[in-house]
């Protein structure tokens, strides 16, 4: 036994990039390891924005040795008459490297065959590791390659050095015109450029020698302790999570916090402002005191120690350089006619054949206006076609211009500083809103509206251009797009079917009558398979409850997330089995026929008879439970009729031989699978009992 | 330290490292890369160390010598390493040693900075270096130029000058900066930049311009049919500063960018490949 250790030292790899590559570092290893029979006790995998390293314990230095056969030609074709080889069978021993004499006779299924038993396996580790490694390396993708070396070895950031032992042992390795060799690279600005290692004891003392903190969970840990420090110390509050942790934890090999302060002045700034300058662009977070106000102080991560305070006293010169900039473009385009901006948005390319900015919002007040008569808002439609014309002005402020990621609250500021009413201005100000599904429910419905009219134009147009989204891959934020728009739709509970919406917004781009029913279809099922997901991931619904309530094609968002909830209940309840086997049993019969004509007066027997009465009794109380959203109680009342489609099953043939009542019984089946349906396809529940797994 | 002290020792340090110390160009140009001493020498196999000081324009960036950070001219020190040494980063890191800064005290980072220049058809891969929080150079490795794939790549140092400057002197304003011998930066930019920016944004003859582009490109045309691919450059880098002022006057629309960047882009991609026909059969060196 033995263990592996990898380390890979890369140049200043992206640090949203970082965690990515280790995942895939270990996956293909440890695929590549299953497929070279090689056994371990486990996998060790940690990164910096300078080193990937991974750790495979308790390897054994041979793969286990298995006897096996190699089938050759059939005995009849092997021998010829006489019982001496053919050409086939000497042609086979060539091949394989053995002699007419290692050759037996072997008992198939198919006959009798001339072969050869081998021992196989029984490889050496170290071998198979050794051309492992390459095989990984060359497997990894990135979001972004360059070259630079002779290799032309496309790479996220120049490798730089590869470090294996096997055991303590070194393992010779080429990768991208870089061999394996015994040292690692030390800190970049407070150790040596390479440290030797010769043993795992060598590399795990010299990382700590060269200060290195090797596991991101103990650089995370530095980092909030000492940021809870200047908490205590300032008695304030410095919220630090989700992108700039992870940003400090990976572009850091010794995370040091440090803190500064700012002239109190320019706290005068809308807080918007201070926020998104300290962290997008300085990578600084705001301080706030207990009441939650802004504080003249900001906080950071080094990747040094800062005895010296010139890390901070060096960051509050900047931050200061920053809000005086920030200060002149308030000032500055304050002194504009926001509105007027509207017309110098022809000058501003939305995307290449999309048009321009001023296209959009044109675009944007059509389908706002629909959504406005879909969800009968009536009230806000005169602010809201202000909203949607003037919500991209700001594009062209000098303040959006330098940091787009201010685009939206921008406009919103500067029309509140310009007194506009606040239905306009707070709309503008949260329509780039929901950036995430975890996020907080929008504050303001007017922002949700104009929020799904840009972002359905938007999906809109990149799908008439053919973009398609992968797993990986969604350079335009489509599949983003289409989460917030489930999301504002659940939140606000809106009664909005959006296919509709889709239409309209689809027809904006069709080139043709063919190519607009594809792109319908295509942003269909974009937007039903995110509600899948929202269902199962944010919601943790069951997938068979998730699937239960998709098989209904319609695109009432909020039907079916409240639809979900109910089908969650009814398991929970119990209720699921009874209803699932009653629909299974339906669609079992109903299934294969054609949609039939039902009439009263066709019906013969008792049973039919009074199945029909109860259901014409129970059907317009169960829609009007349907129309309500009141979906469990439609489910539940419909079960109360199971004794009676119970007696009716064991009663009536329902394939009777008589053409004519057959096709009226199972007309009257249909109708009962329908207003199930109208719920739920309960047939596809799979677990019907409470509990089970999403 | 003083900016030129700045300029002279990084001309000591790349000298002593085996470049060439070249001028910067004396057309104008929006960043050290558009000289011709980096544009055509990143192409083709041989080797090329060179470090040059280049003034470079950037019309929309001026402020009428009322901003402490921002102006339409300021400076680079160029470096240009051909083929990318083992030792890139380690070099830069030296450098700032030789110029002061105690590197064990100040945070030096590598911030994921990607670079590209649409109408060159050229871009790299690679970092902005920041100096506790300051922006004080561009490190790239050079993937492509005029549409032309770089082989051997070549490594590209962008210092700014003043920035460089502002850190060592612990000065907040670039204007109280000692140029040298206790002649300050505004001595000798504030009013360059003063009138500039009144020119570039307000009195640019718009007109003049667009017809001086025409012309510009139609010389550049004319001389690459005669496989003058130097001066044709020249007339590129002029199409490119008469479209930066314009851009400036915000005299330039959706469309009329679009068209112009791609006849600047066309006219990069056949001066490259000119240049590269044209010394392929050299031997290397």
């Amino acid at each position: 036994m033995a263990d592996l250790l990898l380390e890979l030292g890369v140049e200043e790899i992206p640090a949203f990039a970082v965690a990515g590559i280790r995942d895939q570092l270990r996956e293909l290893l440890l695929a590549r390891l299953a497929q070279d029979h090689v056994a371990h006790g486990g996998i060790e995998c940690a990164a910096t924005n300078r080193r990937l390293m991974v750790h495979v314990l308790q390897v054994p230095e041979r793969t286990p040795s298995k006897e096996e056969t190699i089938l050759g030609p059939a005995k009849r074709i092997a021998l010829d008459e006489r019982g001496l080889p053919t050409v086939a069978l000497k042609k086979f021993c060539e091949f394989q490297g053995v002699k007419l004499t290692d050759v037996v006779e072997i008992e198939t299924p198919k006959g009798s065959y001339l072969g050869i038993t081998k021992v196989g396996g029984g490889r050496d580790a170290a071998e198979l590791l050794a051309a492992a490694i390459p095989a990984v390396l060359a497997a990894l993708t990135f979001p972004k390659t360059m070259v630079w070396n002779e290799s032309r070895v496309p790479f996220i950031r120049p490798l730089k050095n590869i470090l294996v032992l096997f055991g303590n042992k070194p393992l010779d390795v080429s990768f991208a015109g870089v061999r394996s060799g015994n040292r690692s690279p030390g800190h970049l600005l407070l150790s040596d450029a390479f440290f030797e290692v010769n043993s795992f004891k060598d590399y795990f003392e010299g990382l700590g020698r060269n200060f290195i903190i090797l596991h991101e969970e103990e650089r995370k840990a530095k980092i909030l302790a000492e940021i809870h420090e200047v908490e205590e110390e300032l008695e304030c509050r410095i919220p630090c999570d989700g992108e700039m942790l992870d940003y400090y934890v990976f572009s850091t090999e010794y995370p040091v916090v440090f803190s500064g302060s700012f002239d109190a002045k320019y706290l005068a700034l809308p807080t918007e402002i201070i926020t998104a300058f300290m962290t997008h662009e300085k990578k600084l977070l705001p301080v706030y005191d207990g009441a939650g106000k802004l504080t003249p102080h900001f906080v950071g991560v080094a990747n040094i120690p800062d005895e010296n305070r010139k890390v901070s006293s060096g960051n509050e010169k900047v931050v200061q350089a920053a809000f005086e900039d920030a200060q002149f473009f308030w000032d500055q385009d304050r002194k504009e006619d926001f509105f007027a901006l509207k017309a110098l948005l022809k000058n501003v390319m939305f995307q290449k054949e999309l048009g321009t900015y001023y296209e959009k919002v044109e675009r944007l007040a059509a389908l706002v206006d629909f959504v406005i008569n879909e969800t009968h808002q009536d009230a806000l439609r005169s602010q809201l076609h202000k909203a949607a014309f003037h919500c991209k002005n700001d594009l062209l402020t000098k303040m959006v211009r330098e940091f787009p990621s201010l685009q939206g609250i921008m406009g919103g500021l500067y029309l509140h500083a310009a007194g506009e009413d606040p239905l306009v201005w707070k709309s503008i100000y949260g329509h780039y809103k929901p950036r995430s599904l975890a996020e907080e429910k929008l504050e303001d419905l007017g922002a949700g509206i104009l929020s799904i009219a840009d972002r359905m134009d938007s999906i809109a147009g990149f799908v008439s251009k053919g973009i398609k989204i992968s797993s990986s891959k969604d350079p335009y934020g489509i599949r983003r797009d289409a989460n917030a728009i489930i999301k504002i739709i659940i939140d606000f509970r809106l009664p909005l079917d959006l296919a509709p919406l889709i239409r309209l917004a689809a027809l904006n781009f069709a080139k043709n009558d063919a190519d607009l029913q594809q792109n319908c279809k295509t942003i269909r099922e974009l937007l039903a398979s995110r509600l899948e997901n929202y269902l199962k991931d944010h919601m943790k619904h069951r997938y068979d409850v998730v699937n239960a309530v998709m098989a209904q094609d319609t695109m009432a968002i909020h039907d079916k997330y409240l639809k979900a909830q109910a089908v969650a209940r009814l398991v929970e309840s119990g209720m699921a089995e009874p209803l699932s086997a009653l629909h299974k049993r339906l669609k079992n019969i109903c299934s294969g026929s054609e949609r039939c004509n039902f009439s009263e007066g066709e019906l013969k027997e008792k049973e039919e008879k009074i199945l029909s009465d109860v259901f014409k009794e129970s059907k317009p109380r169960i829609d009007g439970l349907i129309l309500r959203k009141d979906f469990a109680q439609a489910s539940s009342e419909i079960l109360e009729m199971r004794p009676i489609i119970d007696a009716f099953f064991e009663k009536i043939h329902v394939m009777d031989k008589n053409a004519a009542l057959r096709r009226n019984r199972i007309a009257l089946l249909q109708r009962l699978d329908e207003l199930l349906s109208a719920v739920a396809d309960f047939s596809l529940l799979v677990e019907t009992k409470p509990g089970g797994k999403t | 330290m003083s900016v030129q002290n700045v300029i002279l020792k990084l001309q000591e340090f790349w000298a002593e490292r085996g470049c060439i110390i070249a001028s910067g160009y004396d057309i104008e140009v929006g960043a050290g890369t558009m000289s011709p001493d980096t544009f055509f020498r990143v192409l083709g196999r041989k080797p090329w160390q060179v470090a040059y000081w280049q003034p470079s324009r950037r019309p929309d960036d001026g402020r009428y010598g009322q901003n402490p950070n921002r102006v339409q001219k300021h400076n680079q020190f160029q470096v240009i390493l051909k083929p990318v040494p083992g030792d890139g980063q380690l070099l830069f890191l030296d450098s700032l040693i030789y110029l002061g800064v105690d590197i064990r005290i100040h945070d030096i980072r590598f911030d994921d900075d990607n670079w590209a220049s649409p109408s060159l058809g050229a871009w790299g891969v690679g970092w902005q270096v920041m100096c506790d929080g300051l922006e004080i150079a561009q490190f790239t490795y050079f993937q492509q130029a005029g549409g032309i794939e770089l082989n051997p790549n070549a490594l590209e140092i962008t210092y700014g000058i003043e920035r460089l400057a502002g850190f060592l002197d612990g000065k907040s304003s670039l204007y109280d900066l000692d140029w040298g011998n206790r002649v300050s930066y505004a001595q000798l930019k504030l009013e360059e930049e003063r009138q500039f920016s009144i020119y570039n944004f307000e009195l640019a003859d718009i007109d003049m311009l667009r017809g001086l582009f025409q012309q510009y490109q139609k010389e550049a045309e004319k001389l690459l049919d005669r496989s003058l691919y130097l001066p044709a450059y020249d007339y590129v880098l002029k199409c490119s500063h008469a479209f930066n002022i314009l851009d400036a006057r915000k005299a330039i629309s959706v469309a009329e960018r679009t068209a112009l960047m791609g006849i600047m882009r066309n006219l990069a991609a056949r001066i490259a490949q000119k240049y590269v026909q044209q010394t392929e059969g050299e031997d290397h060196g």
